[in-house]
């Protein structure tokens, strides 16, 4: 396995790319965004504001546009901008996948509070949730599909059902790859959608399983919008992230001082960060733990190799946190098991399954091992 | 009356679809099909798909996926065809007549040649007479040198002695049937096409051309449309970057009065 | 009877994306030259790119046409003919010198003049609807096909011409005579309007 010189991602990290130099794609568009002189800045943040003032032209809703929000970090962020900073008036949305940490919960309730927004909170029905959780695990090795598939649907579909024609998202959330640069202003799009939050999966292809039978009435708000209905209404989704600069650790220290926001109380125990997913404890947890299993890197990884970009770590600090996070088996596990009723040795032989043989193999004691990040010198 | 069309490039390397800026930085976008699927939904007028692998194997890294990791360009080639209910020009590492014939055969409707072209022009000729010229495409990457637009062979890196005119002529009378242009100055630069490349070429030849290399926005398509006598404009990353992009364009064009298809949308299967 | 298309295959042309777009309208389909394919089928589609004498020569090859004139003109099946496929219809061909062609609609197959405009004419264009007919129903006003050709069918009769189109000159771009359909354009390639037109086809 060969790994980015810069920072911790392997050459397997998810639709990556690493140049003829050793260097990752995202790493590369991470340098094409510090090249962004002040400038520069002032510029994306015009073109922000021109595409504002268009769109609240042809508005005729009375929000001025949506924000997907979780309650976390980068959630208050994105409020702080649009409520606090151009006092606009936005509808807040929320997508509740029922695996809200305490303080997550805390964190999410609190926004209506803290900034002039109306707050809309959606969840699915609990037993569809659990049985989303098996069937996807069992399927696609990812119990959180469903978060997935929640957060990048239920947004838009409100934006259809009441004429919004703008969403603000942060960060270009499964753009870790590095797929696109400061200048092609890239926006939301069904395809980035379909492809990478869903892996290619849709609602039609979870219904009548019959271990966990669903109907498509049990996922409504798992339907992306026709391009007929998204263009009527000219909905447009839009990364904050490509008019500000993004600096999520920067963010945290703002929030909390702002409004109060709250990191997790305990240490994750896949990550170094404690400020990141609580809206789901899954996510540097078990869910995260699965994506290990697959292919070799966690969590700690995704941040380690984002702050090394952002200049909070050296590399030998992020390989250090690599050897340290990203193999521990969660205790949420645990919770996951008793949550949708499965027996360890079950999850075990499914989560096994998963394992990328271009990974993993098995020694000749019949143990799972992979090359490692540390191992690069030898 | 004819449309100018209006035609999206999809980049194939090594099994993943990806933007390219410049000739020599990538960035993976996802599978062989996906994007292909958006671009027929949008009823793009054709789609021109580019197998720009160098060496390596075609291999999306992962099997957890809905669909098929596909490790061979026939079999994504039978995919793409399946998508799009538009016509399919498909270029890249085409070498014999048996290539092009595993390739129409797949679904492909015309296929682009560049550097066996510049290798063996006679290899034009003979695909010409066994498939019809219609559907030979020859695909010129040309590069400002001296105030001259150099035709650039093996991927845009070495100069041949040809200027970009001089060598559509030629192909031509070889028995090309259209022509993809493509600037390589302006590359992934989105700051426009290079209109007197594009006139230069258009005036020297009879047959169909396609101009490429520059687009940022709508605007730069009317211009080309404007200023040069091209039947078509091509661009590959600015239809990656927002939802709907092809309609997008196509209604900015309409509206505009250029004589172009007016937008719609398409169900695909 | 259940509605079952033969698309006859000779070898030319690309009759994959034929095949994809019909089934996507009916579910019986088949790429056949078979005799017995071409008695069983309800519809018969002849698609074909590329020269008319190379054409011609693989169709006489390999196509059954003593079954196939029988199918057509004592069975009354309706037939499609694409591009070529349409082309082939006529008296001579006159593309690489001069060829036969079926014969089955009088005219003549000549180099389509374009003008100064470049050739083959290659993209969408306007079909200008000239007479009614069964395949061209529920169209918008003279509604766009995608077309590839340098070469026309001057159809001699004009009561076979029941669509056009303008490049330079007007040709005949959609003939129709009992149960014998022919178009210039692809409408495989052609995205909703070519859906609609196959679908007439089949209600036939």
């Amino acid at each position: 396995m060969t790994y980015c010189k810069r920072c911790v991602y392997p050459q397997i990290t998810v639709n990556l790319n690493l140049d003829e130099d050793g260097i990752c794609s995202s790493c590369r568009s991470f340098e094409k965004f510090e090249k962004l002189t002040p400038g520069y800045w002032v510029e994306r943040k015009k073109r922000f504001e021109k595409i504002i003032k268009e769109t609240s032209q042809k508005n005729t809703s009375n929000y001025d546009c949506i924000i997907p929000v979780s309650g976390g970090k980068d959630s208050y962020f994105q409020a702080h901008k649009i409520a606090t900073e151009y006092g606009l008036k936005p509808l807040l949305v929320t997508y509740h996948g029922n695996n809200y940490l305490p303080e997550g919960d805390y964190d999410r309730d609190r926004m209506r509070h803290v900034f002039n927004a109306d707050h809309l909170v959606f969840g699915p029905s609990v037993e569809v949730l659990k049985k989303l959780n098996r069937l996807c695990f069992r399927k696609m090795g990812d119990m959180n599909w469903h978060a997935h598939c929640g957060i990048s649907t239920y947004a838009i579909q409100i934006a259809v059902k009441f004429n919004i024609p703008l969403i603000i998202w942060g960060e270009v959330i499964w753009d870790t790859a590095g797929m696109f640069d400061p200048e092609d202003f890239v926006e939301f799009s069904a395809r980035l959608r379909h492809e990478h939050a869903l892996r290619g999966y849709e609602w039609s292809d979870l219904i009548n399983d019959p271990r966990d039978p669903l109907t498509e009435k049990d996922l409504l708000w798992a339907k992306y919008p026709s391009d007929e209905e998204i263009i009527k209404v000219g909905v447009r989704g839009l990364y904050i992230g490509n008019f500000f600069k993004w600096d999520p650790n920067a963010h945290t220290k703002l929030v909390k001082k702002l409004y109060g926001w709250k990191e997790s109380k305990k240490p994750f125990e896949r990550t170094y960060r404690r400020m990141s997913n609580l809206d789901d404890r899954y996510e540097n947890g078990l869910h995260d733990y699965l994506k290990y299993l697959k292919f070799g890197y966690g969590r700690a990884s995704d941040h380690a190799s984002k702050d090394i970009r952002l200049g909070y770590m050296n590399r030998k600090t992020g390989v250090e946190m690599v050897k340290k996070y990203d193999h521990v088996i969660p205790s949420d596990l645990y919770y996951w098991l008793n949550y949708v009723g499965m027996k360890e040795k079950e999850f075990w032989k499914i989560a096994n399954s998963f394992r990328d043989p271009r990974v993993w193999r098995k020694n000749k004691k019949g143990e799972w091992e992979k090359d490692n990040i540390w191992d690069e010198e030898k | 009356m004819k449309k100018k069309r209006l035609i999206p490039i999809v980049l194939l390397r090594n099994g993943w679809v990806v933007q390219s800026k410049g000739f020599h930085e990538y960035k993976n976008l996802g599978n062989p099909f996906m994007s292909v699927k958006r671009l027929s939904e949008w009823a793009s007028d054709e789609l021109i798909y580019l197998d720009i692998t160098r060496d390596g194997e075609y291999d999306l890294r992962r099997d957890d996926l809905r669909d098929p990791n596909r490790h061979d360009i026939l079999e994504i080639i039978e995919d793409v065809s399946k998508m799009a209910c538009m016509p399919i020009t498909f270029g890249g590492r085409i070498r014999t007549i048996q290539d092009i014939e595993k390739r129409l055969f797949r679904g492909a409707d015309k296929i682009s040649i560049n550097t066996q072209a510049l290798r063996e022009p006679s290899f034009i000729t003979n695909a010409a007479k066994e498939f019809g010229a219609q559907c030979i495409v020859v695909s010129i990457d040309a590069k400002l040198e001296n105030g001259k637009y150099i035709v650039m062979a093996e991927g845009g890196k070495v100069p041949t002695k040809y200027e970009a005119s001089e060598w559509a002529k030629i192909v031509e009378n070889y028995g090309a049937g259209e022509i993809l242009i493509n600037s390589i100055d302006r590359d992934g630069k989105k700051s426009g096409f290079e209109i007197p490349l594009l006139c230069s070429v258009a005036d020297a030849v009879h047959i169909p051309v396609i101009g490429c290399g520059g687009a940022g926005a709508w605007e730069h398509f009317g211009e080309v449309f404007d200023e040069t006598r091209v039947d078509a404009v091509a661009a590959a990353n600015i239809f990656q970057h927002v939802d709907q992009s092809v309609h997008l364009a196509k209604k900015y064009l309409y509206d505009h009065n250029y004589p172009v298809r007016p937008p719609e949308f398409f169900e695909v299967s | 009877m259940t509605t079952n298309v033969c698309i006859l295959d000779y070898g030319s042309g690309n009759v994959r994306s034929v095949y994809n777009m019909m089934s996507q309208i009916v579910s019986q389909v088949t790429i056949s030259n078979a005799a017995q394919d071409v008695r069983s089928a309800t519809h018969l589609i002849l698609p074909g790119v590329g020269a008319f004498g190379a054409s011609m020569e693989k169709i006489q090859k390999k196509l059954p046409l003593k079954v196939l004139k029988e199918e057509i003109f004592t069975k009354k099946k309706p037939f499609l003919g694409i591009c070529v496929g349409m082309q082939v219809l006529a008296e001579t061909g006159h593309e690489f010198g001069e060829h036969k062609g079926l014969g089955w609609i009088e005219g003549t197959v000549r180099k389509l003049n374009s003008g100064n405009l470049p050739l083959p004419h290659m993209g969408w264009n306007e079909v200008t609807i000239q007479k009614q007919s069964p395949i061209l129903k529920r169209f918008p006003h003279n509604p766009d096909f995608y077309f590839v050709h340098s070469y026309v069918f001057e159809v001699k009769h004009d009561k076979d011409i029941v669509g056009t189109t303008l490049y330079h000159e007007n040709f005949c771009s959609v003939l129709f005579r009992g149960n014998i359909f022919g178009v210039q354009f692809h409408p495989e390639k052609s995205q909703k309007v070519g859906k609609i037109l196959l679908e007439n086809f089949i209600h036939i």
